[in-house]
């Protein structure tokens, strides 16, 4: 995920992160965050609760794997030399980034509805502006 | 359930880290933080 690697501009923004995966700690420190020290927390969230109550849904195998551009991004993964990392437990599994203000409510909202992720600077903005 | 709206409160968030250790997203009241639920881990 693009926004890890943007972990200084986040804290410039005055601001921290959270980043909760559903698979196990062993398999996330060895594919997403290798070679990767990450200043945030990275919860765990096996039997996904929080994403339950966060409202994050599962696709359909046709929505994820019908997306050229999930295609698209293991090829240009391919084609940069690097393996392809080993999908987590569950593929279908959506996210969603949001930005929770100062105050503790949210200010900004994106469940993923397929495998896409807003852009760095959206969120970066979205950070900014709380 | 769905989504959190803007606007709205943000729903509770409490769970281990990778160590074990909890982390409640109430703790780190006052700041903006960036809640971001991955798709998968690779």
């Amino acid at each position: 995920m693009k926004v890890l690697y943007h972990r200084q501009r986040i804290s410039e923004a005055g601001a921290t992160a959270l980043f909760v995966v559903h698979d196990e700690p062993e398999l996330v420190r060895r594919t997403m965050l290798a070679g990767l020290e990450l200043p945030f927390p990275v919860l765990v969230d096996l039997d996904r609760t929080a994403y339950a109550a966060w409202g994050m849904t599962r696709a359909s195998s046709l929505r994820i794997w019908g997306d050229p551009r999930v295609w698209l991004r293991y090829l240009n993964t391919v084609l940069h030399g690097q393996r392809p990392t080993r999908f987590g437990a569950d593929t279908l599994q959506l996210g969603g980034d949001f930005v929770v203000a100062a105050d503790g409510t949210i200010a900004y909202a994106r469940p993923q509805r397929t495998d896409d992720r807003p852009p760095v600077a959206e969120l970066l903005r979205a950070l900014g502006e709380t | 359930m769905s989504a959190p709206q803007v606007g709205a409160p943000a729903p509770a968030l409490e769970l281990p880290d990778l160590d074990g250790e909890r982390v409640s997203l109430a703790d780190l009241r006052g700041q903006p933080v960036l809640v971001s639920f991955l798709r998968h881990a690779g």
